[in-house]
């Protein structure tokens, strides 16, 4: 296991934003993969897991490459990732073995029964704990018009080349504020 | 509390987080991509030059989204919302930090974790949405940039113009130089492939491939190729409207003494007559036209139009009405004539300086025409909206998220 000496990574929190604004930006400038043949993959509905560990998420929100959405007011903070102290990490090779997982908290569908994953009745209620004392309250939603997950695929040499990862259509929506919760 | 019982996933953060664009797909492109045989999109936008030339009112850099026949604005629209996306976990979790989640242990003395985890491997403060303005894209503006101008002129001046290989059996149309020259100039043209087509075949553009150059015809060059084919047509027999060998149209536009010197290039017929022919008839670009039967209705209306671009461009050089209505049935057939009338002329092409002349409008006029037509009570809400001092009508129209 890595060691990150003198770094509080428990300090995993929500930041609140108090407006939400949708604005429609002149186009990215960074978005500039101009003439650059965009593949999905042929199989990506069919493809098996990309992941070998099995997907906690209830039947509906599984897809086949194991991704998922999850959308929340506000940001979840954790400190930034410093790679000086990885040195390492700096060769792409090692990457891999170099990424890490900074516990947050506990996702829940309280409703949800693998017994009946018909009844979608469970959709209604999520809930995300941040920490142990912060609790949000959201629900699974069906995305009003599918979302793609695009990715430059790698080892394109000479023109960029992004990839459909992924069509997802729902997402775990989690659009109040976190309310403080006893220890569960 | 229902919660303690329900089974709960370990939620973590993955560091580094990795790069994601997310894509909100319209039902017709989710279709498409979920189909056996999705094809490839690609991501056009125009070379520099062309973005300087056509000026997009409502943008200055844009990237545009095409599948083979459609074409979508690309718009990235911020959230403070985070969207996060989540995959099961790897289980890399640092145990050290693991308390935050879960205070003490259990009777047992392990930790009463969750036994599975998700993780969120990227974030995205954006999302790109896609757009089609109402009046569609079109690559007639960039095509009319993009390629040469071919007039009568050039032929005369520059004697390199002059086919001189054309009249072989050939006619300087390689197919694959043909369809490589023309990909050429359709790669920086930020639409679909068949709006390109589209465009490309609405202009009678050619490709003279000895010379490694597209070429748009003027409105007098296409008016000289109609008139030429229409007397060849009639001097050889060849009804216009029954399906006819357009290599037998060609033979009837050669003159019989200077078949050396063809009046002008074969690719520049086959493209009038490409353009002309009845559209479920009409092959695809990369297919060679060799039958054609032409759209009576398309052609009378066809020939107005480049007779009115030709002679009346502008409302200061605009012409008669009698003169144009006599001149507009010289050129079509005799058993055509009848249907020349101003109420065949379509809405918008022309206007009239005053009653009794009329000239020409380009396209891309008429297209602005309409739109400030179909703005205008848009723009009004829009100012309504503005003076109002109730925030309620005043983010009506936004999209919210």
């Amino acid at each position: 296991m890595y060691h990150y000496e003198g770094m509080y990574y428990s300090r995993a929190r929500i930041d609140l934003c108090e407006n939400i604004s949708v604005s429609a930006p002149s186009p990215c400038p960074q978005f500039n993969y101009t003439r650059a043949p965009q593949r999905p993959p042929p199989t990506a509905q069919k493809a098996p897991p990309a992941y070998p560990v099995r997907n906690p998420f209830p039947q509906l929100l599984q897809t086949p490459s194991g991704l998922a959405l999850l959308e929340l007011q506000g940001t979840i903070n954790v400190p930034a990732f410093e790679s000086e102290q990885n040195s390492h990490a700096e060769d792409p090779a090692s990457a891999e073995s170099a990424s890490y997982e900074t516990p947050i908290g506990k996702l829940m569908f309280p409703d949800y029964s693998v017994h009946n994953p018909d009844d979608t009745k469970w959709m209604k209620r999520a809930y995300l704990y941040v920490g142990r004392y912060q609790r949000m309250t959201g629900e699974v939603k069906k995305l009003p018009r599918p979302i793609a997950v695009l990715q430059k695929r790698a080892g394109a040499v000479g023109t960029e080349e992004l990839e459909i990862v992924e069509i997802v259509r729902y997402k775990v929506f989690f659009k109040n504020r976190p309310e403080p919760v006893n220890n569960v | 509390m229902a919660t303690q019982d329900s089974q709960s996933i370990l939620f973590t953060n993955t560091q580094p987080q990795q790069g994601f664009r997310l894509l909100e797909l319209t039902p017709e492109l989710e279709e498409l991509l979920s189909s056996k045989d999705a094809p490839t999109l690609e991501l056009k936008s125009p070379s520099a030059a062309l973005a300087r030339a056509v000026v997009d009112p409502s943008a200055l850099e844009y990237v545009n989204l095409c599948t083979p026949t459609q074409t979508y604005r690309i718009r990235q629209v911020q959230s403070s919302n985070s969207l996060h996306i989540l995959r099961p976990s790897l289980g890399q979790i640092s145990q050290a930090d693991i308390k935050v989640v879960e205070a003490e242990a259990g009777e047992s003395g392990a930790l009463k974790l969750p036994d599975e985890a998700v993780t969120a491997i990227a974030k995205c403060g954006s999302t790109l949405e896609l757009h089609v303005p109402p009046t569609g894209f079109s690559a007639v503006p960039f095509l009319e940039k993009s390629l040469r101008l071919y007039d009568r002129r050039s032929g005369d001046d520059d004697g390199d113009i002059a086919m001189d290989e054309v009249s072989n059996e050939t006619g300087g149309m390689d197919p694959i130089e043909t369809r490589k020259l023309r990909d050429r100039v359709c790669a920086d043209i930020p639409v679909s492939s068949a709006q390109c087509e589209s465009g490309w075949t609405d202009l009678c553009a050619f490709v003279d491939v000895k010379q490694g150059v597209s070429w748009r015809p003027s409105a007098q060059m296409r008016l000289k190729v109609w008139k030429r084919l229409m007397e060849g047509a009639i001097l050889q027999g060849i009804d216009l409207e029954k399906q006819f060998l357009v290599a037998d149209l060609w033979r009837s536009v050669l003159d019989d003494d200077d078949a050396s010197e063809p009046p002008f290039p074969r690719a520049l017929l086959e493209a009038v007559a490409r353009r002309l022919c009845v559209a479920d008839e009409r092959p695809l670009l990369a297919h060679e036209i060799k039958w054609a039967s032409f759209d009576r209705t398309e052609c009378t209306q066809w020939v107005s139009e480049i007779y009115l671009a030709a002679t009346a461009p502008t409302p200061s050089s605009a012409i008669g009405r009698s003169d144009f209505l006599r001149a507009w049935k010289d050129c079509l057939p005799e058993s055509w004539r009848g249907d020349a009338a101003l109420s065949k002329l379509q809405e918008g092409s022309y206007q009239s300086p005053d009653p009794t002349t009329i000239c020409f409008v380009e396209p891309s006029q008429r297209q602005q025409v309409l739109k400030t037509s179909a703005a205008a009570p848009a723009a009004a809400a829009a100012a309504k909206a503005k003076t109002t001092r109730n925030w309620h009508e005043l983010l009506k129209n936004q999209k919210r998220r």
